[in-house]
């Protein structure tokens, strides 16, 4: 596991589209987990009320709501996380390093997990980061305190990091289908954020499909079923129910998308020519 | 001898395109094998899947005797067509990514970069460099974990003429030294000059495969005749230089040895008070060699 993220580390250390795609993929974090307040604060200035209730009142930053919502949220620029794999995995295509790096003596397969390690430990970086950025912003807003609710649903970091590595296999699976990495980054940002979203809300909500299977196919569309493991939270501060855990089915729907964009992966590498 | 190398029926076929067919070869240590064929044999072909990034489509090979494909990679260094590196990264960056995937520390990179002559740009990135930079950066690649093997396709390519003098005598610096190189040309010139023994591939098919000095057995014979046939013959037999000979008529067919010339035989010739009237040198190439192989297959 060191070794091949001992690699990847090599690869990019030194490679400065990373790093301005890290820090701005990180600072993009810190807004939209922290500005919940400012954004209440604006709503406020604009004279919005919610059936009576001054919004700033409204307590996003209570534990352990927190972690739903500051993970609901990040799920939204988990595209740019997806863009770095991208560019990595897209230079050892267009620069044929790939075949460099097996004439040098690795196989396909530890190439492979190079890069997932690379992906998992972004990952991991970035659900820390939304940890410790919660946890600042709890400490400041939240108006409970305490062991019991701060650790309470811990589960949505952990859903949240399984997402970004799934989403981010299917970038890795891409990149490796399509050579063009400005190609990918562009059909896979319009695909996550509006083509899916919004065929899958006319097969939810339009009368046309609501009678027929279409709602229940939609749950297994590949971006949908990664957005169903962190539902919307916002509805309870309407008093709305919500979803507030982790759904089997979507968990279900999302792995078995998983497996298949790992062994899509292995399959078309192991059977490409790498001229 | 011990076999570095066995390739056995292997055979790849992109499409309709048979570009390797069921081709047997064994490669011994100690051996520097060239691989020779016009353009679109086969050749690189057959190196990409003896280093395992083209699938072929029948058939095998073994590395060392051994099945482990990937670790016998560690001790192979290669260069295939065109180098690749990062171009955002310098020399000793690329090459820190080689040395860590070749488990073989960085201790190497200075020593590779001057061998190959790149030392003064090592820190400027890929990127800036000249395509004979980028090619002596790949052979540097290939020589960093001082492998027991080396595959060169092409490794001339791109370079100019000093280069090509250079990458030359790198080779058979490397090939005194006791490795195994198997390359591949279509500079026949250059097999000629480096190489032990070869093949020839024509259309992924194996028409010939000798050793270079016993297929070019004729190198180096001197026809020669002087007035005094009987003088001239004794003075043959003394010359040092003189292998063995065979008279033809009046004239003399004298094979000479290594590191013997025409004008050596000359100059002994004139030094024993002989004068010679004919003096022909018969040298045969591996270019005339190769083409009668080609054409003996039309």
């Amino acid at each position: 596991m060191i070794r091949v993220l001992k690699l990847e580390w090599l690869k990019i250390k030194n490679y400065r589209v990373f790093w301005i795609l890290t820090i701005m993929y990180l600072l993009a974090l810190v807004i939209i987990t922290s500005g919940g307040m400012f954004f209440l604060e604006w709503l406020k200035s604009e004279g919005a009320d919610f059936q009576g209730i001054n919004p700033t009142i409204i307590p996003i930053y209570d534990f352990p709501d927190i972690w739903q919502n500051t993970t609901y949220l990040a799920t939204f620029i988990k595209v740019l996380l997806a863009f770095i794999v991208i560019i990595s995995v897209n230079n050892d295509v267009t620069y044929n390093t790939l075949r460099q790096n097996i004439i040098d003596g690795i196989s396909k397969k530890e190439y492979i997990f190079s890069k997932l390690a690379f992906i998992v430990t972004m990952a991991a970086i970035s659900t820390l980061f939304i940890f410790v950025l919660g946890f600042i912003n709890g400490s400041i807003y939240s108006h409970v305190w305490g062991i019991e609710y701060i650790f309470d649903e811990m589960e949505f970091l952990v859903v949240f990091f399984y997402e970004v590595i799934i989403y981010c296999t299917l970038a890795f699976l891409l990149s490796l289908i399509i050579k063009k990495a400005g190609f990918v980054i562009v059909a896979l940002f319009l695909y996550t954020l509006m083509f899916e979203p919004i065929i899958t809300t006319i097969m939810i909500n339009a009368p046309f499909f609501t009678e027929g299977p279409a709602p229940e196919i939609a749950q297994f569309f590949p971006i949908k079923a990664l957005n169903n493991l962190i539902s919307v939270p916002f509805g309870r501060y309407v008093f709305m129910e919500i979803q507030d855990n982790v759904p089997i089915k979507a968990l279900t729907i999302a792995t078995g998308w998983f497996i298949f964009y790992l062994s899509s992966i292995f399959y078309i590498l192991n059977k490409r020519d790498l001229n | 001898m011990e076999k570095i190398l066995r390739i056995n029926k292997l055979s790849k076929r992109f499409g309709k395109i048979q570009a390797v067919d069921q081709l047997e070869l064994e490669v011994a240590a100690g051996q520097v094998f060239g691989i020779l064929g016009p353009n679109g044999s086969g050749k690189t072909t057959t190196l990409g899947m003896i280093l395992d990034v083209i699938a072929p489509t029948a058939g095998s090979f073994k590395w060392f005797d051994q099945d482990d494909t990937v670790e016998a990679r560690k001790s192979i260094g290669a260069i295939l067509e065109t180098p690749c590196f990062y171009p955002y990264l310098s020399a000793v960056q690329n090459l820190r990514v080689s040395a860590h995937i070749k488990k073989c520390g960085t201790d190497n990179i200075e020593k590779v970069l001057k061998q190959v002559g790149l030392f003064d740009r090592k820190d400027d990135k890929f990127k800036t460099y000249s395509l004979g930079m980028k090619q002596r950066l790949s052979i540097a690649a290939a020589l960093l974990s001082n492998p027991p093997v080396l595959i060169l396709d092409e490794p001339t390519n791109g370079l100019d003429p000093e280069g090509i003098a250079e990458v030359r005598n790198l080779i058979k610096e490397i090939a005194a030294s006791g490795k195994t190189i198997i390359m591949a040309s279509h500079l026949l010139d250059e097999v000629q000059k480096v190489c032990s023994h070869f093949c020839v591939l024509r259309k992924g098919k194996k028409l010939h495969e000798g050793n270079v000095s016993e297929t070019l057995g004729e190198i180096n014979k001197i026809e020669i005749a002087a007035n005094d046939t009987v003088k001239l013959e004794s003075i043959i037999q003394g010359f040092p230089g003189t292998s063995s000979y065979l008279k033809n008529g009046s004239s003399f067919l004298v094979t000479i040895k290594d590191g013997a010339n025409a004008a050596n035989l000359n100059d002994y010739c004139f030094e024993q008070g002989i004068t010679l009237k004919t003096l022909f040198t018969q040298r045969n190439s591996l270019e005339q060699e190769f083409l009668k192989i080609l054409r003996e297959h039309d």
